[in-house]
């Protein structure tokens, strides 16, 4: 029997945690490129009220990036999903603006507002703001229009056409972009503190680097990863729950629904 | 046996009162090379009570004429009646309807879905799923409320539109090739079943299809639409008794019927 995918995805995370303490410890790669596991988790234990502060800076940061990114992005998204005129006048320079490296901004985000949060949160912000509004005008621009029709046909005001039709409709393109926005806007976060900051641990990261001192480098490097692990597996929680419809049924795959049924007829 | 002949008694009586009356309706729409005529001087009643079908070749204008009559697109000129008042938006309260396709909400269950036109209007919960069970009853869907349409089978997906175009007990339902997806088998026996929930409702129908055998077996009258601009060239009484049974397809009424109506729409292509 093979065994199941999640239990390889397991064994294989495990087997890497157990390269990471004994390769080190074998000395097949030098301490300053690869710390073991235990030296890692040891630093960031003794270091613990360093690393905790610099964890609020950035997790104040995110949070602010995020809503940013997803408020803008739903707003300005919807109208131009929803106004045929102002997306053919903007989608195609937002489209564009998308593919430009937002990185090279960052510069200009620390001359106005200086090297403190306020310019990670609003460079973050507008790295995750594009997924968010792209994605939010592809599902109300691509909402089957029979789904309106049908509403309207009920009786459905405009306001109820929105919020019965047109959100829960558009909510799988949405949610997809939601993940994709906040997650750059984690990314975003750590890349400018890594850039130029005072605070925060992107900035431990580099503070750390230049002067070799490897294990803390990792252990600001495993707190971040744990950290987008951890946002993943939310955004994931939320779309499950969001989407639940979309999975009803299908618990156990290769099974046809119809098979589940066990009255005596089923109609055609 | 008995309530049927009381039945088409009672329908005889309501014969005189018209549930849709259109009158001199037109319809222009811009296009690409100017004004297109799409629906001409189109003039018909439909008495209460009533099964009618509306045949016509593809793009003659059966379903635009259709979405006029239940007020979701307004005609160029004209007027449409329905119940003796003019509908110039819809009113669920007259008309239901029916479309082509599975317009079901996929992000709603089968019982949700049949209750969305009562839950638009903010109608108590328990009176709202009292009537949805009784309308996912009528269609033969007991037990099969909590699906979501994707996990129905086409019929069974239509089976719900139905319902949920009845479930404000609205006298007119207003059908759009609701079986046009459907395969032949299922087809014939989700129009068996139509006849049956309609024979158990008494509402009047107006069904556009463009399948003569489906607009035969089911109609008590065919109006025959030639193509753009879409004029009504025939009017075909169905004299066939009811119940209809799928034996009387094979019957000579039935054939000649159906050729009458063939060679209409044929001369005008």
């Amino acid at each position: 029997m093979r065994p199941a995918p999640a239990t390889v995805r397991r064994l294989i995370f495990v087997l890497m945690l157990v390269l990471w303490e004994l390769v080190p410890r074998a000395g097949l790669l030098p301490e300053l490129f690869l710390p073991s596991l235990s030296r890692t988790l040891g630093v960031l234990m003794h270091n613990w009220a360093e690393y905790a502060h610099a964890l609020t800076v950035t997790l104040y940061e995110v949070v602010l990036a995020m809503l940013i990114a997803c408020g803008a992005g739903i707003l300005i998204g919807a109208v131009i999903g929803g106004l045929s005129r102002v997306r053919q006048l903007l989608l195609p320079v937002f489209s564009s603006l998308y593919a430009v490296p937002i990185v090279i901004l960052y510069p200009i985000f620390t001359a106005w507002l200086g090297v403190g949060s306020q310019s990670k949160i609003a460079f973050a912000g507008v790295y995750g703001f594009f997924p968010v509004m792209l994605s939010t005008a592809a599902g109300i621009q691509s909402i089957d229009q029979n789904f309106l029709v049908a509403a309207r046909s009920m009786g459905a005001s405009l306001p109820q056409q929105i919020t019965r039709v047109v959100i829960p409709a558009s909510m799988p393109t949405v949610l997809a972009g939601l993940r994709l926005g906040g997650a750059l806007a984690l990314i975003g976060v750590i890349v400018s503190e890594m850039l130029t900051a005072a605070a925060g641990i992107g900035y431990l990261v580099s503070k750390y680097r230049t002067v070799l001192d490897s294990p803390r480098v990792f252990a600001a490097i495993l707190v971040i990863l744990v950290l987008s692990v951890l946002f993943d597996a939310l955004a994931r929680w939320v779309e499950r729950r969001a989407l639940a419809w979309q999975t009803a049924g299908r618990r156990e795959p290769g099974l046809p629904v119809e098979e589940t049924y066990t009255g005596t007829t089923v109609p055609a | 046996m008995q309530h049927v002949a009381n039945l088409s008694e009672l329908r005889a009586k309501e014969v005189h009162a018209a549930a849709i009356e259109v009158a001199e309706l037109s319809h222009v729409y811009l296009g690409r090379d100017g004004k297109v005529p799409a629906l001409e001087d189109i003039s018909l009643t439909v008495g209460a009570g009533r099964f009618v079908v509306i045949v016509g070749p593809s793009g003659c204008g059966k379903t635009s004429l259709l979405m006029m009559m239940a007020g979701l697109r307004r005609p160029t000129s004209g007027t449409i009646l329905c119940a003796g008042r003019p509908i110039d938006v819809p009113d669920p309260d007259r008309v239901g309807v029916v479309f082509q396709e599975a317009s079901l909400f996929p992000w709603l269950t089968a019982l949700e879905n049949i209750e969305f036109p009562l839950s638009i209007r903010h109608a108590p919960r328990l009176e709202r799923r009292r009537r949805a069970e009784a309308m996912l009853n009528l269609v033969g869907l007991a037990g099969f409320g909590a699906r979501y349409p994707h996990e129905l089978s086409g019929g069974m997906k239509q089976r719900v539109s139905i319902a949920r175009g009845l479930v404000q007990d609205p006298p007119v339902l207003l059908m759009d090739e609701p079986f046009a997806a459907l395969d032949e088998q299922t087809r014939m026996t989700m129009g068996h079943e139509l006849l049956r929930i309609w024979s158990q409702t008494n509402k009047t129908v107006v069904f556009v299809t463009h399948s003569l055998t489906e607009a035969v077996y089911l109609a008590d009258e065919v109006l025959v639409m030639s193509p753009r601009p879409g004029r009504i060239i025939d009017r075909a009484e169905v004299t066939l008794p009811r119940p209809r049974t799928y034996e009387m397809m094979a019957t000579d009424v039935f054939g000649r019927l159906r050729e009458r109506i063939w060679q209409k729409i044929r001369k005008v292509t």
